[in-house]
């Protein structure tokens, strides 16, 4: 571990209230859900079908791409165009609530990882399952090849649950040789929850997740990281290692310091300098590679904290991958007030929201509903070039040069100050008293680097 | 919620910010002056009062002129002006005519802010650069402050060390900046002066080290830029006259390494964590 000292603010963390209902429950479905396609997959239904829970709507198309699989049954209503959360517009296959809803059985053998295996089997007249039935685990999970896993890792659709989703397979592939995996615990932003209430929860699931990542990475080391405020969760890891005789996993802690606990942070600090040495996944990501494995369960659903001071019961929930924002809210009981802003992510860097109509996606980890106390932009001043967004850079840039530099549209001089090497974290915004829209000029500069790079 | 007709506010993140501002900073400095003019008022200097007012009626009409001029918001309730006003007033020298009280807050405000962009464009300190500038034109005139003429007393040192525990609490800046520029003024004060050090000079530096560095704006834009900045117009102040420190030449010395903050700022710029590592830029999505 370095010894250099963290970087980063301290936030007021507010997620009492989101804790005080921590027992994860699943939503009636809603109305309709639309799912996004993954960039290298093509919808294998057409529309007018009926779908059942789980089964597979998309398929890859090459060997960097995952199949999508249907967040609830119902019958495939349009494949076209719609807001993305992410911003812009993507390709969505939107399924309608049809009829009864029939749950989809789990398969309980076979042959693991071919494309068809996640085929719906057709429903013989069974009563109206209300949720899912029950888990079972699929006989020899915990013997499967290194080799085959990355195959039910793709056929399960599983992306990592962080905003990047790059699928888990292309992950894995991508930093072979790694000999260590990071079990990301911490939640850095305000407001989130939803991986520690999934720790706290299926504590010894993420444990066998993060074995099933390091034995299709084939690494040596797991390290369990955890923010050094959340005793509860590292005691429980602990006990949990302990007990299951684990020599080669470790909990290490962070400070609870924005942006301490990000995949960024996390490398910087533990591996500086050599980050093809480890690579990290969220502990929620290690929960549905179990559940890929040893339930033969797809990943079409994630918890999610429903939250922010505009949320009636703020709380982290299982949500089908695809329902809207504004169901999602909904199924916490509304709103109490109509909020200022809608946001995907956190406060610090989530993305903010026109419409509540956009969809959760894999990598939605919270929405939040902010009112406009909480949520102002105070009236922009000048820089008063005070080094508060200097001192507290995790990038260790100097934003204050680079956005004065993009104001003036001096973009070669932010370029030289090294414009490209931020990790918009959001610090320099949070801190500045003048209230300036530093991620505007950073992303104006770097938007004006990219064009320059190609020409 | 109202399905699919709202539209929510959408700016770029951070969707949160801090408790700071500038008015908070503006008014929280003259709130750490209170104990300083009151420290000057009772030590029979009460004719501080006739030079804040006009200080201040000068300040905001200059102020509100500029506004007028470059068709800029005005900015009094952020407290700009006002601290501006009252931090010349205590630079100001006993039986000082109104009329040069009123060009130097002219320099100050107009010239030395206004003219060079508004706040924090200036490159010079404005209330240094109007108090030399005074010195230049009417050196007379132009003695030490009120608060430091003749000895000094321990009320002086008190006031201004109050002031300057107030402003530390606030943590504006950062704490090493007084501290290096006291300690560098002392041990040169030791070693080349040989003088009695009389309230007055230990009131004077600390006046300087809490509320004449306290302006961030032409303040090197990095930690340990700052620090050799302090350094240097500790070192100047104290040799820039053959009397050792005084105001006078305090004003000189940060004037001069002003001129250098911009050099300062491109000789430290900070390393960024992954040129220092050879690693590759990447874009997040």
């Amino acid at each position: 571990m370095s010894n250099r000292k963290a970087i980063g603010v301290l936030l007021e963390r507010k997620k009492d209230a989101s804790l005080l209902n921590w027992n994860l429950k699943r939503p009636y479905p809603p109305e309709k859900i639309r799912i996004p396609i993954p960039a290298s997959s093509e919808p294998c239904v057409r529309e007018g079908e009926t779908v059942q829970i789980g089964q597979k709507i998309a398929s890859p198309q090459e060997a960097g791409g995952v199949s999508l699989h249907a967040g609830m049954s119902g019958k495939v209503e349009k494949i076209a165009s719609f807001p993305s959360a992410a911003g812009g517009e993507r390709r969505m296959i939107e399924i309608r609530k049809h009829g009864s809803p029939n749950a989809y059985q789990f398969p309980q053998s076979g042959n693991w990882g071919s494309p068809d295996h996640h085929k719906a089997k057709e429903n013989k007249g069974r009563g109206e399952p209300k949720s899912l039935p029950p888990a079972e685990t699929r006989k020899g999970w915990a013997e499967i090849p290194a080799e085959e896993l990355s195959s039910v890792f793709q056929h399960s659709g599983l992306v990592t649950t962080d905003p990047s989703m790059e699928p888990v397979h292309a992950k894995l592939e991508r930093h072979t040789g790694a000999r260590t995996i990071i079990i990301n615990g911490c939640e850095p932003e305000p407001y989130i929850t939803c991986e520690q209430v999934l720790i706290l929860s299926h504590a010894v699931e993420i444990l066998k997740g993060a074995e099933l990542l390091k034995r299709a990475l084939k690494a040596e080391k797991i390290l369990f990281a955890f923010e050094d405020c959340n005793l509860e969760m590292i005691e429980l890891i602990k006990s949990k290692i302990y007990f299951l005789k684990w020599e080669y996993a470790e909990v290490r802690t962070v400070p609870a310091l924005y942006p301490q606990g990000s995949e960024g942070a996390l490398l910087q600090a533990w591996f500086p300098g050599e980050e093809d040495r480890a690579v990290v996944f969220p502990a929620s990501t290690a929960f549905a590679a179990y559940e890929a494995v040893a339930l033969g369960k797809p990943f079409y659903e994630r918890v999610v904290t429903v939250g922010g001071e505009c949320v009636v019961e703020p709380r982290s929930l299982w949500l089908p991958l695809g329902i809207s924002f504004h169901d999602a809210i909904h199924a916490c009981k509304g709103v109490m007030r109509e909020p200022e802003k809608i946001l995907m992510g956190g406060p610090m860097a989530g993305t903010a929201q026109r419409t509540a109509e956009v969809s959760v996606m894999a990598g939605t980890g919270a929405i939040l509903a902010l009112p406009k106390e909480v949520a102002k932009d105070g009236p922009e001043e000048p820089c008063l070039r005070c080094n508060l967004c200097v001192d507290h850079c995790p990038a260790l840039l100097s934003p204050v040069m680079i956005t004065l530099a993009a104001e003036r549209n001096e973009f070669a001089v932010a370029e030289e100050w090294n414009v490209a090497d931020c990790v918009e974290c959001g610090n320099c915004s949070y801190v500045c008293p003048s209230k300036r829209p530093m991620l505007k000029f950073i992303r104006l500069a770097r938007d004006h680097t990219k064009r320059m790079a190609h020409g | 919620m109202v399905e699919g007709t709202l539209s929510y506010k959408t700016t770029l993140p951070a969707h949160i910010r801090s408790g700071d501002s500038l008015a908070r900073r503006h008014w929280g400095q003259l709130a750490a002056l209170a104990p300083v003019f009151v420290t000057t008022c009772f030590t029979g200097h009460a004719e501080i009062l006739r030079i804040l007012l006009i200080c201040l009626v000068s300040a905001i009409a200059f102020g509100f002129l500029a506004a007028k001029l470059f068709r800029k918001k005005e900015s009094l309730w952020n407290g700009e002006t006002v601290l501006a006003a009252t931090l010349f007033s205590l630079l100001m020298p006993s039986r000082c005519p109104s009329e040069v009280v009123i060009l130097g807050v002219f320099m100050a405000v107009f010239v030395g802010r206004e003219l060079f962009g508004g706040t924090g464009a200036h490159l010079l300190h404005p209330l240094l650069l109007a108090r030399v500038f005074l010195q230049l034109c009417f050196p007379k005139a132009m003695s030490e402050p009120m608060l430091l003429a003749g000895e000094g007393s321990v009320w002086t040192l008190l006031g201004v060390g109050l002031g300057g525990i107030i402003f530390l609490k606030q943590r504006q800046g950062y704490w090493e900046t007084p501290a290096l520029f006291m300690a560098a003024c002392f041990i040169c004060e030791a070693l080349f002066g040989g003088r009695e050090m009389p309230f007055a000079f230990f009131g004077g530096v600390l006046l300087t080290a809490f509320f004449l560095l306290a302006d961030p704006v032409a303040l090197p834009l990095t930690r340990q830029g700052t620090a050799l900045f302090v350094l240097g117009a500790a070192l100047l102040s104290s040799r820039l006259s053959p009397e050792g420190f005084s105001i006078r030449s305090a004003g000189y010395a940060i004037l001069l390494m002003n001129l250098l903050t911009p050099w300062l700022d491109v000789w430290l710029r900070p390393v960024s964590y992954k040129t220092k590592h050879h690693l590759k830029a990447t874009y997040p999505s």
